[in-house]
């Protein structure tokens, strides 16, 4: 062949080649990403929010994924700290070119990488980012997780419940954690407006260990309740240390609580523990009924709400893009106006998930609309090395 | 303040000062003799704690490439303990080996030493995360049979109660103290040491094998480090890999406090920094970590030696 036929061909081939293929999202599988906390000491509640969103790549693929077309989760770890909450967010919006995040899951790590998003224009969506403020961090901001003065002050009636003659209070918090500053101000107003006496508030730092001065401060005021707002680690640490040096009162754990993995720090001690639920396995609804079904199959127990609320999260995306496929076929969208439009599609849908039906308030980002809430407490079994949750509201 | 909170606030001090006590006991130890410090302590405190945790046939958690590993064996944990001190004394030596001795061999300055030393700690942290995750992990329940888990120092009436694990670590380490003060002072071994930690050239032109005696100096102070791991381990859980590491600055500070190379002054320095945390009033209390910080800014001002340390008169 010639040399002019030749180069001709070949740039009719490139030409082909890249004129031809799809603009947008007709390659398969669709990528969602999840940025967890899958290493670090939050890793603990990570780790139960990384099988929620297993099941539910497992669940809607098998359902027929985004109408006929399957997606796959993008797993980048976002870490405990800030730095690598922030890395994943580049990563996963830039490297992996998702169409929306899930994660990361401290409301900490939300604040600092939450403002990458909102200036890429992709949606993300906390699974467990409970402190006042994460909508408002922008519109691009949402959450399936029940802010912590919805939830919070559930656990303190539930307390009450038990011991009717609750009156002295004690409450500590980690004051280098946005959380739990956050989730402590509405356990101390809520602490006012039932009318119980707020001895003392004593602070200390998730980095703690030893926690002996806040322990002896805190048995010197005779508390009948104590209320921890810290992070796994810490807060497993220190209710070990209380019931040690022998406080026998009730112990209200926040959010940060909100896992059975603390048992391993406080085994026995961590009996009857009350933390407030965004979620209950007992709901009854078909989609949280496959959930538990799926759940029960791998880890032969119930599902905790962090898998609960991961599951949703994956959940609220998958069916927001079925409904914009509808509208507007996802092939025939650029990446970033599929990630603005998926964003609004968020904001104006309902969801019917094992939390219970959820929809969202533009607040600019999405904040979480959730009718039902509840109560549970750890129950300890004999050898003191397992334990499960127990729905006392 | 009332008495009994006064006496329950002493006993805190003394509490949380033995924690630092016993894990600055097997850092001075290496300074004493060898004029480094040794930043590597902070990762050996480490590996005794995940040793032992292995020996009494745990298993490892989810993440890390060693993902649900665990030991065929089951120790009992006193025996775990020791097992696993070995192992950290072992890594001692190990780290000596490729990280001091080659910097000692070429008579290069003490700061290269320190910041060798540093490096291998992050190193050694990281290789336990990378193969063991960054899980919390704890020991069994009841590891010394059916102790109580707080010892009251009071009455029934008016409890000053303390946790016998931080009983047992206070215990320890002054057993410690009074074994390393035997050592020093009155065996031959000792006395060989001091000759090296004054000069170890004549030392060794004296006919004393120095490189043998800094060989045990690592292995005691790795030992030293793997039981103080484990029982913090113990008092507090395993947080993760990272642990030891916060100790190893705070360490510093005690063993400064004290004076640099001083046994005794290593307990001291350690108690006095626990007594006043126990004391920062409740406002502040989050605030705990900056106080040894600032104790030993003032220190360092009034008396550079430390609190036992003597003046080093420099001979012309």
């Amino acid at each position: 062949m010639s040399r002019r036929l030749m180069s001709s061909v070949l740039i009719a081939a490139l030409v082909a080649l890249i004129g031809g293929s799809p603009v947008g999202y007709a390659a398969d599988p669709i990528p969602i990403g999840v940025s967890v906390a899958q290493t670090g000491p939050v890793a603990l509640a990570g780790q139960e929010q990384v099988l929620g969103a297993q099941i539910a790549e497992e669940y809607f693929n098998k359902k027929g994924g985004v109408n006929g077309r399957p997606f796959k989760l993008v797993f980048q770890d976002a870490g405990s700290d800030e730095a690598t909450a922030i890395n994943a967010y580049q990563n996963q919006i830039n490297v992996a070119k998702v169409v929306a995040i899930m994660g990361p899951s401290l409301s900490q790590q939300m604040f600092a990488a939450g403002p990458f998003a909102v200036r890429a224009k992709i949606p993300v969506m906390g699974p467990s980012t409970t402190a006042k403020g994460i909508p408002q961090i922008g519109e691009y901001v949402s959450r399936v997780s029940a802010p912590v003065a919805i939830v919070a002050p559930n656990a303190i009636k539930a307390a009450l419940d038990i011991n009717k003659s609750i009156k002295r209070v004690v409450v500590l918090f980690a004051q280098n954690d946005a959380f739990s500053k956050s989730e402590t101000e509405t356990f101390q107003q809520a602490v006012k407006d039932l009318n119980l006496e707020l001895v003392t508030v004593q602070t200390f730092q998730t980095t703690d260990t030893d926690f002996t001065a806040q322990v002896t401060n805190t048995l010197t005021a005779k508390p009948d309740l104590v209320i921890i707002s810290g992070l796994q680690v810490d807060g497993a640490n220190l209710v070990k240390q209380l019931r040690e040096l022998s406080y026998k009162g009730l112990i209200v754990g926040g959010n940060g609580l909100n896992t059975t993995n603390i048992i391993p720090i406080c085994k026995m001690l961590c009996d009857g523990i009350l933390v407030a639920q965004a979620y209950s396995p007992e709901l009854k609804s078909k989609i949280n009924d496959d959930f538990k079904a799926m759940y029960r199959d791998r880890q032969k127990k119930d599902p905790p709400q962090f898998s609960a609320q991961a599951f949703s999260g994956v959940q609220v995306f998958v069916e927001a893009l079925s409904a914009l496929d509808k509208k507007s076929p996802l092939a025939k969208m650029d990446l970033a106006a599929l990630r603005m439009e998926l964003n609004k599609q968020i904001m104006a849908g309902a969801y019917d998930t094992p939390l219970g039906e959820i929809s969202f308030k533009a607040s600019p980002g999405g904040e979480i609309v959730q009718k039902q809430s509840y109560v549970a407490q750890i129950k300890m079994d004999q050898g003191g090395t397992s334990g499960k949750w127990v729905y006392v509201r | 303040m009332t008495r009994s909170l006064l006496f329950q606030q002493v006993l805190n001090g003394l509490a949380i000062g033995s924690v630092y006590a016993i894990f600055a006991l097997g850092y001075t130890l290496i300074f004493s003799i060898l004029r480094i410090i040794n930043f590597t302590h902070g990762a050996i405190f480490t590996l005794g704690a995940y040793a032992t945790y292995a020996l009494t046939g745990a298993s490892f958690g989810f993440n890390g490439l060693l993902a649900n590993a665990s030991l065929p064996v089951r120790l009992p944990f006193v025996l775990a303990l020791i097992g696993g001190s070995l192992f950290a004394a072992v890594c001692g030596v190990i780290v000596e080996r490729l990280a001091f001795r080659p910097l000692r061999a070429r008579g290069s300055d003490p700061l290269l030493t320190l910041v060798s030393s540093l490096g291998v700690a992050v190193a050694l942290v990281n290789v336990i995360q990378y193969l063991f995750g960054a899980e919390a992990y704890s020991y069994p329940a009841d590891p010394f049979g059916h102790l109580p888990s707080a010892v009251n120092f009071g009455t029934a009436a008016q409890p000053i109660l303390v946790r016998t694990v931080q009983v047992i670590i206070f215990g320890v380490s002054m057993v410690v103290l009074a074994v390393l003060t035997v050592l020093m002072n009155a065996t031959r071994t000792g006395k060989a040491l001091r000759a090296v930690a004054e000069d170890t050239v004549t030392a060794s032109l004296l006919g004393i094998d120095t490189d043998r005696l800094i060989l045990l100096t690592f292995v005691i102070s790795g030992f030293l480090g793997g039981v103080s791991g484990t029982l913090v381990g113990l008092s507090v859980g395993i947080a993760g890999p990272y642990f030891g590491i916060a100790f190893g600055l705070k360490g510093l500070a005690v063993i400064v406090l004290g004076g640099l190379g001083d046994i005794p002054g290593a307990v001291v320095g350690g108690l006095v920094i626990g007594l006043v945390e126990a004391f920062v009033p409740s406002q502040y209390i989050a605030y705990r970590e900056a106080v040894p910080f600032a104790l030993l800014f003032v220190v360092l001002l009034l008396r550079p030696q430390g609190l036992l340390g003597r003046t080093i008169v420099q001979k012309v």
